[in-house]
């Protein structure tokens, strides 16, 4: 196979890992995402130090997407750190299509071509489902 | 271009998991391969997880499986197998 984009997810707490966990589930298991979970109270230093493990874990040298829970945290903060042009690209509040579609993603796309696909596919999978329900109840 | 239409009938519907596994088995051929839900018109490529999760389809939900290329016959044999069988879960 092909190297592939690598990705990793930054979150508070526990949600990076259950989100990759999530996403194995569907899709099996993924060696090119891996999870960084940064605890309320960990040490800006070592979170750093982990994210950088982190990336070159992933590294294929086509580049790595982070993948962080939300703009303006700590986890996002830390890993903005790490943007480098063609090399580390990140988007913020992560939800589960979005790490989908880096996962299902491969082929010749470049690291920026990935990161805009990534972000419009979390911003196009937010529903409010409400009003999907009257079109539903056609099957 | 060869199609079939199915009924969705395992209860969880078109969910993660099973969109996955359409999407293992779309991936074995080299056909073309669309999964179609013709009452709200939309239309998933077969290899693509979260296009076929956004059919929103759920049980009773009626698909159509339209494939083009060299093995459709036998890619659209196997996918309607799978589906009329609710993906090995009932």
């Amino acid at each position: 196979m092909n190297s592939r984009i690598g990705g990793v997810i930054v979150s508070h707490g526990q949600v990076a890992n259950e989100l990759l966990s999530a996403a194995e589930t569907v899709v099996g298991e993924l060696a090119h995402i891996a999870a960084v979970s940064i605890g309320w109270h960990d040490d800006v230093e070592a979170a750093k130090g982990e994210i950088e493990r982190a990336i070159k874990k992933v590294s294929n040298g086509r580049g790595v997407l982070l993948m962080t829970d939300m703009f303006g945290g700590t986890p996002t903060n830390i890993a903005a750190m790490f943007i480098k042009e063609k090399e580390v690209e990140l988007v913020t509040g992560v939800n589960l299509p979005m790490v989908l579609k880096l996962a299902t993603t491969d082929g010749d796309a470049n690291l920026a071509e990935v990161a805009k696909s990534v972000e419009e596919q979390g911003k196009q999978s937010i529903y409010r489902t409400g009003s999907l329900l009257e079109i539903h109840k056609t099957v | 271009m060869p199609e079939a239409i199915v009924i969705l009938v395992n209860p969880l519907g078109l969910h993660a998991r099973a969109a996955a596994k359409i999407v293992r088995l779309a991936n074995e051929f080299e056909s073309a391969i669309s999964i179609v839900r013709p009452n709200r018109d939309r239309h998933a490529d077969a290899r693509s997880i979260l296009g076929i999760l956004e059919l929103g389809a759920k049980q009773g939900s009626e698909l159509k499986i339209e494939a083009t290329g060299c093995d459709e016959t036998l890619a659209l044999e196997a996918l309607t197998q799978l589906i009329v069988e609710g993906f090995g879960e009932i």
